[in-house]
């Protein structure tokens, strides 16, 4: 009984093989396009553009939604084109099935790096992020120079 | 197809729901979901956004979003209802006048395609009232037998008291899992 479980299994595994091997090109190309330049940059353009409107408050602006369905969007386009260009052509139902065949497999990071892609509450605390390091940096900047004017008015006061 | 609807998918098998939170204004959505998170409800102020919690509820985890009621802002709840599981419609049971806004508004969500897979619970809110409608009354008014595109049920509730509450919450998980975590 259990030999013949097994036996089908592995029958069905060998069978399959193109599949998963599809599956995982696909999972290690969105690895690579996410890793890049590129893709890390339009993230950072996309909230240097709105980081603006975001608060750091429990209750959430409507506008807040409409920027995250445009980041969403955005973010999708970019993946599926860049899939596209890399793979010949992308299909995303053979991708889709076989991530519903392959998931309790799934490595944790590449899918909280998905998740996080689309997660609304992940999206505000990105973008939260970026505007505290986009002011704390300004902020540096201005000390910065209220130091070096300092020095200078010292240096000129004791001649 | 895009990621979203694979992301979806791949949720289902976390046990993940998304509970949507509509109703007129003043119907004690906010005051609801305040109270399933075990936050204070005596600071409420009419919602002009949106509020989301995450709950850890019988071993299903519920991302419960709750968007602001008043007149002004409803053109704005489209924006929400993708991948809804379970819709939870508020009245407030005491406010006679507007029954025929309420039951219009859910008619007009009722038809829409992207809410057709979800479970609604209408919660015949602020039962605590003496002049509050029993849900009963409500299930009548609101002409809910004749709806036959959803699974539904209707709960008298009081979001101050917490009475009846957690069984209507219940209800809905229960309805939800049934729909969605059997298929495989
Ligand atoms: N007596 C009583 N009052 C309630 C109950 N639930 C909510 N309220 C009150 O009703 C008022 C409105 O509650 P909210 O939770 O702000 O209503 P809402 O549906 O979120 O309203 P919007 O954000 O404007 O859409 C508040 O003053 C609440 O204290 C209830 O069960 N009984
Ligand atoms: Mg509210």
């Amino acid at each position: 009984m259990n030999s013949q479980i097994l036996d089908d299994c592995s029958l069905i595994c060998y069978d399959f093989k193109p599949c998963t091997d599809y599956f995982d090109q696909v999972i290690g190309h969105i690895e690579d396009i996410v890793m890049e330049k590129e893709f890390q940059s339009l993230q950072k353009s996309f909230m240097d553009k709105y980081c603006d409107v975001f608060e750091d408050t429990d209750e959430n602006k409507l506008i807040y939604m409409e920027i995250f369905q445009d980041y969403t969007q955005i973010i999708e386009d970019y993946i599926e084109k860049q899939l596209n260009e890399r793979m010949g052509s992308f299909d995303m139902d053979k991708f889709a099935e076989d991530l519903r065949l392959k998931r309790p497999n799934l490595d944790g990071e590449i899918f909280d790096l998905l998740l996080s892609l689309f997660d609304f509450v992940m999206f505000k605390e990105m973008i939260l992020d970026f505007k505290a390091e986009k002011e704390g940096k300004f902020n540096d900047v201005q000390l910065g120079i209220i130091v070096t004017k300092l020095t200078e008015f010292d240096g000129s006061f004791m001649k | 197809m895009g990621f979203l609807t694979v992301l979806k998918k791949m949720k289902q098998k976390e046990k993940e729901m998304r509970i949507l939170i509509l109703g007129l204004d003043n119907a004690g959505k906010t005051t609801i979901l305040k109270r399933f998170n075990g936050e204070p409800i005596d600071t409420i102020s009419p919602t002009l956004g949106f509020n989301i919690k995450t709950l850890e509820h019988r071993g299903y985890t519920l991302n419960m979003w709750d968007v602001g009621g008043q007149k002004s802002l409803r053109s704005y709840w489209r924006n929400y209802f993708e991948c809804t599981d379970g819709l939870i419609w508020v009245v407030d049971s005491a406010d006679r006048m507007r029954m025929e806004a309420c039951r219009e508004e859910l008619g007009v969500l009722l038809e829409e395609e992207r809410l057709a897979g979800a479970t609604l619970l209408v919660l015949a809110n602020k039962q605590d009232l003496p002049g509050a409608l029993t849900s009963q009354e409500i299930k009548d008014i609101l002409e809910l037998d004749k709806i036959t595109t959803h699974h539904w049920s209707v709960i008298g509730v009081s979001a101050v008291t917490g009475d009846k509450l957690l069984n209507a919450v219940d209800w809905l998980i229960s309805d939800i899992a049934k729909r969605i975590f059997t298929l495989d």
